[in-house]
């Protein structure tokens, strides 16, 4: 800040010096505007940013999208790619989307209704809760990980207590398979959709619900008219983090799943640490970021979709 | 304008609340009572407000005019009392099952709907056939002066049409009673005249029946047909305008709506047509009969506006002119009364033609049916 007070404090030198040496046009007023102090400045300011994301973000993922088309002798191929979408591999990938898609629901779900219960506590009981849900985040997920597996083992706490109640069905199994996954990571999920949906939550104005309800709106139609919609960005942010984080999450689906419930990540893993096979894991790699713009795509267009339909119940 | 001319009936239909209208006033509260942690913030309130009335709850922040309005809407539950809407007790019934109309100080419009579904909102709630529907928006958000805003939203209007889309979605469904608490308190002067004038005139033309709360006395002046004056968690005088202001019936009535200038003295006559009261300063004032009370101390009170000059040593006073203020075609007058206190100054408002010099000596006279007199215990600390 000193700089630029200082650089603000001196006194502004002549802008547009005559240069008769430079070609009138497009390059003469550029020169000019990066003879600007101002603009000098800015470059100044952006040249870390630049360099880092040139070393830690472009330099890396151009290196895994060349490495991902080159082929095992040398020159161009996208075997990798067809790979991925064929047998097994095609499986694992549809597993991962599926498992992606629950954790997101159910995330969404008990995230909605954790958030919509702290909405209504009084500040200090919110932040306490709000710590509860946040702090166990802090843990290592190997840990929590861990501990839902003492949790849901066959005679663990939960299967112990369903026995001993003589829960029809009980013990259930609750590892090694989908529900223990969803289960597992969901756990890991639930603190971004409960942040993002009690900010949400708490930005909107509850006094529109007992206007709605002066007009004589139930509690059904507040909640269907009035708070879905102003919450809905909220849920639809909360939806596509989550499911974006599930698609590349390794350390939960791989412990607390069995063979069957083997996601990408894992299989990347696979390849490169038993199989030393980076170009298969490369093309890995690049389809699962593509699968995350797509997710953002999808953002985008619900967003839009929104407003149309909106702006179509207008006109009617 | 012919077109309006046959609208209109529809409009002025009277309220279809289906709690049988004739059955009684569209709203009775008798005793009403809320305390707060050991506060009582409403004590005792009991009114009843005709069909077609408008009625101002009007007071200073925690005189308990908000609180009451909360309690008749349904957002807060009184502790003991009844709220009558209709012939029907609402009194713990839930805000939506009451059927009353409420337009709030932050207009509370609903962001993610254009102007023309919050209008018809409550219709939708109401099962309100389509083509009906269609009709009552239009019309409503014509009368309003808004016919062109229908499909914006919210955040696009200025406050004042805000203000003016909350209203139309309040009176869309013909409640019996529409209650507002402060609607134009966020407005500007100039806005919130405008605004007042044409509540008054949908008001007027729809037959509304409103209960307004506010804490600006020219505001309810203007808009209303009774004031019920509130202090302290009770009514102290409900009233229409002229009646509070030419006959308050306690001090605080006296001041806050006419900013009365009290004098204290003694009774020194008391017959059934008129007060003579000694006042401290000397001076005899002539004033209407003292209601209740033994006589002894008392305070006349006489708004600025009706105290005339005469000349010195006549009238019920005289003194000094310390201050003229000219604000617009008035001139504020401050006189300080001769024997009187280094504090009491005496206010007048007159024509701005008869304006005395400062420094000058003059007698101050009112007549006797625009002086009011307290027995002095009720005002003093």
């Amino acid at each position: 800040m000193s700089m630029a007070g200082s650089a603000l404090a001196t006194k502004p030198q002549p802008q547009s010096q005559p240069a008769p040496t430079t070609p009138p046009g497009r390059m003469s007023r550029l020169r000019r505007a990066l003879s600007e102090r101002r603009t000098r400045f800015g470059l100044l300011n952006a040249a870390p940013v630049v360099v880092y994301l040139l070393i830690l973000f472009v330099y890396p993922i151009f290196s895994t999208l060349l490495l991902s088309l080159k082929g095992e002798e040398g020159g161009w191929t996208l075997r990798w790619y067809t790979d991925a979408f064929q047998g097994a591999d095609l499986e694992i990938l549809l597993t991962t989307l599926r498992i992606s898609a629950e954790t997101s629901l159910l995330s969404l779900v008990i995230g909605f209704l954790l958030a919509n219960a702290v909405t209504r506590l009084k500040p200090l009981w919110a932040g306490l809760v709000m710590l509860v849900v946040i702090v166990p985040h802090f843990i290592s997920a190997l840990v929590r990980t861990y501990g839902w597996i003492i949790l849901l083992g066959e005679h663990g706490v939960v299967n112990n207590v369903l026995t001993d109640l003589h829960f029809p069905g009980a013990p259930f199994q609750l590892l090694y398979n989908e529900t223990g996954v969803v289960i597992g990571t969901t756990s890991v999920m639930l603190p971004y959709t409960v942040l993002l949906l009690y900010a949400v939550m708490r930005g909107t104005d509850r006094r529109l619900l007992a206007a709605a309800a002066s007009m004589g709106a139930g509690r059904i139609t507040i909640f269907r008219r009035v708070y879905l919609p102003l919450v809905a960005p909220g849920l639809v942010n909360a939806g596509v983090l989550c499911f974006i984080l599930c698609l590349g999450y390794y350390l939960t689906p791989a412990l607390m799943g069995g063979p069957k419930q083997t996601m990408v990540a894992s299989l990347i893993d696979d390849q490169v640490m038993k199989q030393n096979q980076w170009n298969g894991a490369s093309a890995l790699g690049i389809i699962l970021l593509l699968l995350t713009f797509a997710g953002l795509l999808l953002l985008c267009l619900l967003k839009s979709a929104g407003e149309a339909y909106r702006k179509r119940g207008t006109a009617s | 304008m012919p077109e309006l001319d046959v609208k209109a009936p529809t409009i002025t239909r009277p309220p279809d609340t289906g709690t049988g209208t004739g059955t009684g006033k569209p709203l009775s509260v008798t005793g009403l009572r809320k305390t707060y942690g050991g506060v009582t913030a409403v004590d005792e309130v009991s009114m009843e407000i005709a069909a077609g009335e408008f009625v101002t709850f009007l007071g200073s922040s925690g005189s308990g005019k908000t609180t009451t309005l909360m309690m008749i809407a349904g957002f807060c539950e009184p502790d003991s009392g009844s709220i009558v809407v209709g012939g029907r007790d609402v009194t713990r019934l839930a805000p939506q099952k009451r059927g009353l109309g409420f337009v709030f100080q932050q207009y509370l419009l609903f962001p993610h709907m254009t102007v023309w579904d919050n209008v018809a909102f409550p219709l939708q709630l109401r099962g309100t056939p389509k083509a009906e529907l269609r009709r009552r928006v239009g019309e409503t958000l014509e009368m309003a002066g808004l016919d062109g805003m229908a499909r914006r939203r919210p955040r696009e209007l200025s406050g004042g049409q805000q203000q003016r889309v909350a209203l139309c979605r309040a009176l869309v469904y013909r409640p019996p009673v529409i209650l507002m608490d402060e609607p134009l308190g966020a407005l500007d002067k100039k806005l919130r005249d405008q605004l007042q004038t044409e509540i008054k005139r949908i008001q007027r033309e729809l037959g509304l029946t409103v209960i307004y709360v506010t804490h600006d006395q020219e505001e309810a002046l203007v808009l209303s047909d009774r004031i019920a004056v509130m202090r302290d968690g009770r009514i102290d005088q409900f009233d229409t305008p002229r009646e509070l202001f030419e006959v308050p019936r306690t001090p605080f009535v006296a001041d806050f709506l006419g900013a009365a200038n009290f004098l204290a003295g003694s009774v020194e006559e008391r017959t059934s047509e008129h007060t003579l009261v000694r006042l401290d300063t000397g001076g005899l004032l002539k004033a209407r009969p003292l209601a209740d009370g033994s006589g002894g101390r008392v305070r006349g009170a006489v708004q600025p506006g009706r105290i005339t000059l005469c000349p010195a040593g006549d009238g019920f006073c005289t003194g000094t002119v310390e201050t003229v203020t000219y604000v617009g075609t008035l001139v504020r007058v401050t006189v300080r009364p001769i024997g009187g206190a280094e504090t009491d100054v005496v206010r007048l408002e007159l024509p701005a033609g008869r304006a005395p010099a400062p420094g000058e000596r003059v007698g101050l006279t009112a007549e006797f049916a625009d002086v009011s007199v307290f027995p002095d215990a009720e005002h003093r600390g």
